[in-house]
């Protein structure tokens, strides 16, 4: 069935690549290799709606899109970005257009990755929020729940059912789903949830920003890499065409005006200020949460930094002054 | 406000048409864009250069003005030394207009007092234009307006014309006088005890380099201004100017689109704000 929609689409899934997992275009000759039911892949969903580079004037890559195999977490990360780039009064053009050629096909986690913890901030480990499909692969079937309009259509244009799924079915489905679920609450039996993480972060004194910011040396892979971050600069061209950047907080000179001021000129600042925008400022805004849980910035960083380290030992000190 | 799309990010074309010296460091900019383009007073515009890079300004002409508009630019950065060195005939780009700029409304009826400092007095400028054309609906104008040395104060003629407007009162400090200088000499926010207002029915409206908007700030609390009562135009490192790119973001807000002007009421538990 891939193979005959690769005419109209373009076709992302989850393909293992060495040690890694990632979001690969699909041809008819790796439909099979594709990975169901996986935690998130390396890289964020959210390339594929803000593109590390682009140019937005010029930007042609609007071939429909179909991309499979979305955790929880990644899909929960675009509302957040919706906020931002649909809003009302200035609707992003480049960032629509991506959005609306795009069908997401999500998928439930039936494992989780050493630094999940999507349960932690009121997230489940199954898509609950902008999938148009959802897929979930049991034994030899693959096991579609039609969500949105948009997939409906698809479904309606493309796909021929075969049989609807029974009560077993959704028993299996449920059973796999409680089983992630215990996985995750196990791991981060400790860990403070995000509203909390949020008030310890606003309260917290400047040195532990200090001791876990030691080994940051600012190379951006934590919002690089993560699918709320969502901030860029512009690079200029000729024709006053514009190319958008991906850019991050964490780079020196984020916030410098041209002055010369820098509000974030201190490492241990600026490094408190990705947690202060995702936990603290952007609650204060919008309506979605700014952290999913995904656990990729543990993952990615050089040096070694465990965010949910430095909240256990907030939590710790608190209770501990307590 | 809803932008048409296409437009979000697409700039118009002003052909620089004339470059005025206003101190060693500081030009006013004077664009034609290709087709009227128009303004609040306080909100910004980015000026761009072709294959080069855009900044934030606040245009220092009068907002009922469409067809020209003027940039005052202190010559302090990479983008900044490049507009300097453009001669007349340049083409750049102008995006915008962005953000929130001074409530006219809150002025109305008032005595309005305007606090400014260095180059905090372009942006200044088109709001006294503007208070100026519509000087029936206010009480008076006191300004208060302060520089480093007699050179650094910019707008020379401007203020002689100011001195000049009925309702329109100026006093003017330098940090470090010369023989030329016979106003006053010490911080701007020492001109503060030289006016006569009455604060119960007074606005005042704070701009300049951080520092002297801190002061300026704690003065006028001091006197009674109550904190809603006080505006101020922050500067940060603006890009998109549409709350989306981040580098703006002063706690809560994204001071492209929240702000850049807000009442200290608003910003005072933000982080940074002086900084
Ligand atoms: S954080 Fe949750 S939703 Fe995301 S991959 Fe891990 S288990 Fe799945
Ligand atoms: S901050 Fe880290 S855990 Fe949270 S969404 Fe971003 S990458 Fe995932
Ligand atoms: S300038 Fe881009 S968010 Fe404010």
């Amino acid at each position: 069935m891939l193979s005959g929609l690769l005419k109209d689409y373009s076709i992302f899934a989850p393909i293992q690549n060495g040690d890694n997992v990632e979001y690969d275009p699909i041809t008819p000759a790796t439909t099979g290799n594709i990975i169901y039911n996986h935690p998130k892949p390396s890289s964020p969903l959210k390339t594929f709606f803000l593109p590390v580079r682009e140019n937005i004037f010029t930007t042609s890559n609007y071939k429909k899109r179909i991309i499979i195999g979305c955790p929880a977490c990644d899909l929960a990360a675009l509302s957040i970005l919706d906020e931002i780039y649909l809003n009302q009064d200035y609707m992003d053009p480049v960032y629509s257009k991506h959005r609306k050629n795009t069908i997401l096909i999500g998928t439930d986690c039936h494992s989780i990755n050493e630094h999940c913890h999507c349960t932690s901030y009121g997230f489940n480990p199954w898509p609950e929020e902008n999938a148009d499909i959802i897929l979930t692969e049991i034994g030899e079937n693959i096991i579609l729940k039609i969500i949105s309009e948009k997939g409906q259509e698809f479904k309606d244009q493309h796909i021929s059912l075969i049989q609807e799924a029974n009560t077993k079915d959704h028993q299996i489905i449920n059973d796999l789903r409680e089983k992630t679920v215990k996985k995750l609450n196990e791991k981060n039996t400790d860990l403070p949830d995000y509203t909390i993480t949020g008030e310890l972060i606003a309260q917290s004194s400047e040195n532990i920003w200090k001791k876990y910011s030691e080994t940051c040396v600012s190379c951006g892979a934590c919002s690089a890499i993560c699918p709320t971050c969502s901030c860029f600069l512009f690079i200029e061209r000729p024709e006053f065409e514009k190319v958008r950047s991906l850019d991050t907080c964490q780079y020196p000179g984020f916030e410098r005006v041209a002055a010369g001021e820098d509000p974030l000129r201190p490492l241990e600042k600026r490094f408190r200020n990705r947690y202060m925008c995702k936990y603290v400022w952007k609650p204060q805004k919008f309506h979605s949460k700014a952290c999913t849980g995904c656990g990729r910035c543990i993952e990615a960083c050089i040096g070694k930094i465990n965010k949910n380290d430095l909240f256990r030992e907030l939590k710790q000190n608190l209770t501990v002054e307590a | 406000m809803t932008t048409a799309i296409v437009d979000l990010y697409k700039p118009v074309k002003a052909t620089l048409t004339r470059v005025i010296e206003e101190s060693p460091s500081i030009k006013t900019f004077v664009l034609k864009p290709e087709r009227n383009f128009s303004f609040k007073t306080g909100q910004f515009i980015e000026l761009i250069l072709e294959g080069i890079g855009e900044a934030p300004f606040t245009p220092s002409s009068s907002p009922l003005v469409e067809d020209e508009l003027e940039v005052t630019i202190m010559k302090a950065g990479f983008v900044t030394e490049k507009i300097h060195n453009l001669n007349e005939g340049a083409v750049l780009g102008i995006r915008g207009p962005y953000g929130r700029g001074y409530p006219m409304n809150e002025m109305y009826g008032k005595e309005v007092l305007i606090l400014g400092g260095g180059c905090g007095f372009a942006p200044i400028r088109s709001l006294i234009y503007n208070l100026e054309a519509e000087q029936d609906k206010i009480e008076k104008l006191t300004f208060c307006y302060g520089s480093k040395t007699p050179k650094d104060c910019i707008y020379k003629g401007y203020i002689d014309h100011l001195r000049s407007v009925k309702k329109f009162e100026v006093f003017r400090s330098v940090d470090k006088a010369d023989a030329s200088w016979d106003e006053t000499e010490g911080v701007v926010t020492c001109l503060l005890d030289k006016i006569n207002i009455n604060i119960a029915n007074s606005v005042a409206v704070v701009v300049g380099p951080p520092i002297m908007m801190k002061f300026g700030v704690q003065k006028l609390l001091d006197m009674g201004y109550p904190e809603n009562k006080i505006f101020l135009s922050m500067e940060k490192n603006m890009s998109c100017g549409l709350g989306k790119c981040g580098h703006c973001m002063m706690g809560k807000y994204f001071v492209c689109k929240d702000g850049p002007v807000f009442t200290y009421e608003e910003i005072k538990d933000q982080p940074d704000i002086w900084k």
